[in-house]
């Protein structure tokens, strides 16, 4: 991913200066090196200009608000993005997760917490050393850490590349979303199913022939989703 | 749907005793009107018929049966008789002749042959009594005359004798003509008092629908307003008792409506005021917890004077943080703005991970089987537990025991701690907002939200929680959620 592999490189969008300069303060403390911007507008000048590793990215900015970055970074970008929102069961959450997020924090945020969710989406573009396994015209390279559809290369986010790995080292088999939130998110046991499933929906756009009858990634009523190789 | 029957059953109970009333009112009417005129005219009938008879009767009597020789033969009277009867028909002639040896002539003619035994006794008393002849009773004999009904069939019967010797003359007369006209008379009668009766059910009908229709509105739109609708209002229309009543139902829902609105608009500005506080709160407050942590790991090389400043400064700001966390919450309750993310958890998993994250393992003894699956918010679960559990612990005191076990389709989940118990003046206000137990109590590090949070996490989820004083003492709070909120969800 990143040039400086030891120092990941964080960008921060946030415009309330209290915040923005204490979570600075507290990422850098942590071993980040973090820029910032205080607004929309000017962290995706900055994202040009930078290449960080992973945007940390506030929902309520002037101007254009951060589901509108994050979309726009998405047309272009599979870099991770963590939203900061207001509350967990806010439609901010499913905004933005829907628009391409790949984990949310709630504010106040504490540092540590911030922190361990930043390495834990990182840890999500690792390679790992490992074969490569196909399910009919979907052929994922756990070695390269690509995923190429009927020979193209599909363009993932880290966190949907390591949600597919985690479904196809078991294929056939249901796991819950909770499991899936500790394999791939590495949440505790308050995990959000609603990543999952935003996630999914994100996966199967890119994957699935016709995303909105999957022959891949199927949902199991009650339990969470399986991959599977089609009928 | 109850409702709806017990009102069906008031509204055709009024429909039917308007009817009732216009009944009996018609009924009576009708049935005097007919019994006087049928009366009047069976008298006219009778009389008319009777006097006509019985005149020509005695005429005849004069005429031909006085004419008769004394001691006329038994053919002279029949003869005589014959003429009487053929003269005018109609009636049958009986005429009796006592012999000197008491033997009986008779003489008979007519369309009813009829025998003396055919007369009634008290009628043959009264022709043969001789009367003294005063000023007032001009002669020994008069003529009498009665109805009889031999074999069902109604007769006038009546008779004379000749004053100064003659034969004894009875006349026999039908009145089946008279019965049948009568009778035709009151088949009409009783058809009118029928066509009455008809008249008036449809009568009150009309009656009843006029007056009930309004009513009916007005239930409606009283019903309507009891269901909230306070912009509901009647069509007044003549002004007439139902027209003002219409009228006063529109001015109470405009003041209901006005008084409604005026009380939800001061609540939802103090709501927003709370909501809004707790925002504007928050953005501070996450810069402070940003850095408190920042400071809290240099404590250790802080000056001795300076440590416990910045120690009370990072524990307050994480109360602060927990009160403002709990303000935003009972505001999102308060504005209806709370949502559920629902997920099928083990709730053994989830009991046993919400007391190890908040290291109570050693304090709380777990009484849960794995394997029970629901559907609900993990989140919000934890909430509810933590909270209770929480209040376990400081008020009770370990052990504080937790039971997980389903009751049909509902999760039931049982904390009881060691405590005390609750005294029983507070238990009603257990789940009130800042209630505090005694002012004497030392004040603790909670918010006073906690229980009222707990609990409105169990309402969103269609359940319940309830505090009691466990028989072996020791307070016992109960959760109840249904265990499937798949039709909760889809209906959300």
């Amino acid at each position: 991913m990143g040039q400086n592999v030891g120092v990941p490189f964080l960008l921060l969008i946030e415009d309330d200066d209290a915040i923005r300069t204490a979570l600075e303060l507290s990422l850098s403390r942590q071993g980040h090196r973090v820029a910032t911007a205080a607004t929309g507008e000017d962290g995706l000048k900055l994202l040009k200009e930078q290449r960080p590793d992973l945007i940390v990215l506030d929902v309520m900015l002037p101007g254009i608000d951060g589901f509108e970055v994050c979309r726009r970074i998405r047309r272009t970008d599979q870099l991770p993005i963590i939203l900061l929102t207001a509350r967990s069961d806010d439609i901010d959450v499913v905004v933005g997760l829907e628009s391409g997020a790949d984990d949310y924090v709630v504010k106040p945020v504490q540092g540590r917490v911030l922190d361990a969710r930043i390495r834990a989406v990182l840890r999500r573009g690792e390679r790992e050393s490992s074969d490569s396994a196909t399910f009919g015209s979907l052929v994922i390279d756990r070695s390269a850490m690509t995923v190429t559809k009927n020979g193209e290369d599909l363009q993932l986010t880290p966190t949907e590349l390591r949600l597919l790995l985690e479904l196809s080292r078991r294929p056939g088999q249901a796991l819950s979303r909770q499991q899936l939130l500790r394999l791939v998110w590495e949440h505790d046991y308050l995990g959000d199913s609603r990543l999952v499933d935003a996630c999914v929906q994100r996966l199967r756009a890119k994957v699935e022939d016709v995303p909105s009858s999957p022959t891949l990634i199927r949902t199991v009523r009650g339990v969470g989703y399986r991959l599977d190789s089609p009928q | 749907m109850k409702r709806a029957v017990l009102a069906g059953r008031r509204w055709t109970s009024l429909r039917l005793r308007l009817i009732v009333v216009f009944g009996l009112v018609a009924l009576t009417a009708a049935v005097s009107a007919s019994g006087i005129a049928y009366w009047l005219n069976r008298e006219a009938v009778l009389s008319r018929t009777q006097d006509a008879a019985l005149g020509d009767f005695r005429q005849e009597m004069q005429n031909r049966a006085a004419a008769l020789p004394a001691d006329p033969t038994p053919e002279e009277l029949q003869r005589t008789a014959e003429l009487m009867a053929g003269s005018s028909p109609g009636y049958s002639v009986l005429l009796v002749e006592e012999k000197k040896d008491g033997r009986k002539v008779f003489g008979s003619a007519g369309p009813d042959s009829f025998r003396l035994s055919d007369v009634p006794k008290s009628l043959q008393d009264a022709v043969a009594e001789q009367q003294k002849v005063t000023a007032a009773n001009d002669a020994p004999f008069h003529m009498y005359w009665q109805r009889t009904k031999p074999n069902g069939n109604p007769y006038l019967v009546g008779g004379t004798r000749i004053v100064g010797g003659g034969p004894t003359g009875y006349m026999y007369k039908s009145l089946a003509t008279e019965r049948a006209d009568l009778n035709a008379l009151a088949w009409s009668l009783c058809i009118a008092t029928a066509l009455a009766l008809l008249g008036s059910a449809l009568l009150a009908q009309a009656a009843a629908t006029t007056v009930l229709k309004p009513v009916q509105r007005l239930g409606d739109a009283a019903r309507r307003l009891g269901e909230g609708e306070l912009d509901t209002r009647l069509d007044v229309s003549g002004n007439d008792e139902l027209a003002d009543l219409s009228h006063t139902f529109n001015l109470a829902a405009a003041a209901l409506e006005k008084k409604v609105a005026d009380m939800s608009a001061r609540e939802e500005s103090s709501r927003r005021f709370v909501a809004d506080m707790s925002h504007e709160l928050r953005t501070p407050l996450t810069a402070l917890t940003a850095v408190t942590e920042v400071l809290e790991e240099e404590i250790d090389g802080l000056d001795p004077m300076i440590a416990p400043a910045v120690e009370l400064v990072v524990s307050e700001t994480r109360r602060l943080n927990n009160l403002v966390e709990n303000l935003m919450e009972v505001t999102r309750f308060d504005a209806g703005t709370a949502r559920l993310v629902l997920d099928d958890v083990d709730v053994a998993d989830q009991v046993t991970a919400c007391i190890d994250a908040r290291a109570w393992l050693d304090a709380v003894e777990l009484d849960a089987e794995r394997g029970i699956v629901a559907r609900l918010d993990p989140r919000r679960l934890d909430v509810i537990l933590a909270n209770l559990i929480g209040n376990a612990l400081k008020h009770g005191g370990s052990p504080v025991r937790v039971s997980v076990r389903t009751e049909e389709s509902t999760l039931v989940i049982a904390v009881k701690d060691n405590g005390p118990g609750i005294p029983e003046d507070v238990l009603p206000h257990v789940f009130d907002r800042f209630y505090k137990a005694s002012a004497s109590r030392p004040k603790s590090d909670g918010s006073g939200l906690g229980l009222s949070i707990a609990m409105e996490n169990a309402h969103i989820h269609g359940g319940d929680i309830t505090a009691e004083n466990s028989p072996e003492g020791g307070a016992l709070f109960t959760l109840r959620l249904p265990a499937d909120l798949t039709a909760a969800e889809a209906g959300a």
